[in-house]
């Protein structure tokens, strides 16, 4: 079995790096997160500015002129991590959205489930490559947050957070975009549902009106935001990593589901 | 090494449509088999069902007495398939394609560079080995699905119309691959070309609208008016009689 899906995510892999998609998304996401990241850095550094300057008279900067919610935690970590989660959602669709789809329409999937791959090693070894992906992507973009972590000797509990964060928020919005490529050949409606189901998920507040509260409470427990804000204020929690990986089960799950349905047509 | 297969009474809906209706047939190892028929006779949908990529809505294949419903994966172990405008991967070379296929199938190390080397010989693509598939002729990319359908030496090969496109030379050349594979591999042959059937199967079967028309040996084939009338007697004159569409 591990041979197998040894030899399809070596497949999986080459295509994904042989085509520019990959390069054009990594490109496009690092400098993104780059971009905001120093946006977010040069405002706190502004406002850092502006309680120095208020505090000029006192005996200029120091740690009792700026109040303590002014740090880089909160004006630089926490809204890029919003920002990085948004870009994430943006970018991944893109590259999900062939995954199965290219398959289903070049009727490769016939050589693929009919060479003794089973259907759930199939969905295992695409998840995992896309995985892999958001992994690489991630890596390419942390570089300025461990710069700023490590100049500004805030711990790299924090960073190891945020990035664990976006790693199970990534993989949760690349399950969802793969379950979409799953049940299409075209890749257009791939990456249509691919960007749509997400957002939907994404916040339930909109609805919060509409609706009774025990329900919009029930909608806020499973939108995808109440579940991502811990991690960029450097905490862990097993509850919200289960739910991620709940969501990525999911969609490797509605993957195998649909390379099954595809037996019995 | 060659497989038999036994079809009882397979049955394929979609919806309405009947691709095919309780066919039953018997292919002993070693044979060059032909499935012969006009457009939506149930050909492919056979194969399909035979490798496990479809599921009958009733009926089964057994390929030695493994039921594809149940153990497809054992079945799939057994049999090499080259489908249809051959499915491949246009952006890997001929090497590694067949380097992917063959790890698909369990090979590696040596065993693996062996197939690889066997296959490539067999089908005569040394010259084309490191080049992209997506730049081959038609012809060989016919001979590279080949070449991975025959990887892990499978006693059964299922071909579905190898020839379509290929220039007359090409043609002889894959007759003769699939000829010499007679008694050592059983050929499930799926063909448009009558010629083609004739010259290379031992026994040939007729589908018409999913049923089984007629079947018929190489020499009661030639010992009758060949197999383009034995088309027309059985197929020909219903072909004819349907509605224009």
């Amino acid at each position: 079995m591990i041979g197998r899906v040894l030899a399809l995510a070596r497949k999986e892999l080459r295509q994904l790096f042989a085509s520019p998609i990959a390069y054009v998304v990594g490109t496009a996401y690092v400098a993104l997160t780059g971009i905001y990241f120093f946006q977010h850095l040069v405002s706190y550094n502004q406002l850092l500015f502006v309680y120095q300057s208020e505090g000029l008279g006192g005996g200029g900067f120091d740690q009792g002129t700026v109040p303590s919610h002014i740090n880089v935690l909160n004006e630089v970590f926490v809204p890029a991590a919003d920002d990085f989660g948004l870009f994430l959602l943006v970018v991944l669709p893109l590259v999900t959205m062939r995954v199965f789809a290219e398959e289903r329409a070049s009727g490769t999937d016939e050589l693929l489930l009919t060479s003794g791959l089973r259907p759930f090693e199939v969905a295992l070894a695409k998840h995992a490559v896309t995985y892999l992906f958001v992994v690489l992507l991630l890596a390419a973009s942390a570089i300025y947050p461990a710069v700023v972590v490590s100049r500004a000797a805030l711990g790299f509990e924090h960073l190891i957070a945020l990035y664990v964060g976006q790693l199970c928020y990534g993989c949760a919005i690349a399950s969802i975009g793969l379950a979409c490529s799953s049940f299409t050949s075209s890749q257009i409606v791939a990456a249509v549902l691919g960007y749509s189901i997400p957002f939907v998920l994404l916040d339930f507040a909109w609805l919060s009106n509409a609706v009774s509260e025990p329900v919009a409470r029930a909608l806020g427990e499973i939108a995808l935001l109440g579940h991502y804000g811990s991690f960029p204020r450097g905490v862990i929690e097993l509850r919200e990593v289960l739910y991620f990986a709940s969501i990525a089960f999911l969609g490797w799950l509605a993957s195998l589901t649909a390379l099954e349905l595809g037996r019995a047509r | 090494m060659s497989a038999r297969i036994e079809a009882r009474n397979v049955s394929k809906r979609f919806g309405g449509v009947v691709a095919l209706d309780d066919l039953s047939l018997d292919v002993a190892p070693g044979e060059v088999f032909g499935l012969i028929g006009p457009n939506g006779a149930g050909k492919t949908t056979f194969i399909r069902i035979l490798t496990g990529f479809w599921l009958a809505s009733e009926g089964d294949v057994r390929l030695d007495g493994v039921s594809v419903t149940r153990d497809r994966f054992r079945v799939q172990a057994r049999l090499g398939y080259a489908c249809e405008q051959p499915k491949l991967y246009a952006d890997h070379s001929v090497d590694a394609f067949l380097r992917f296929v063959g790890g698909l199938r369990g090979l590696h190390g040596a065993g693996l560079r062996g197939a690889i080397g066997r296959s490539i010989e067999r089908m005569g693509l040394e010259p084309v080995r490191g080049r992209r598939i997506g730049v081959l002729s038609k012809g060989f990319r016919q001979r590279v699905a080949l070449a991975q359908a025959l990887l892990h030496d499978p006693p059964l090969l299922v071909v579905d119309e190898p020839t379509v496109g290929l220039d007359p030379a090409q043609q002889i050349e894959l007759r003769r691959i699939l000829s010499g594979l007679r008694g050592t591999h059983t050929v499930l042959l799926c063909t448009h070309q009558l010629h083609e059937a004739e010259a290379i199967c031992d026994r040939v079967a007729l589908l018409d609208r999913g049923r089984l028309a007629a079947i018929a040996t190489a020499e009661e084939i030639r010992a009758g008016a060949g197999l383009e009338a034995l088309f027309l007697a059985r197929v020909g004159r219903s072909a004819q009689a349907e509605p224009a569409t």
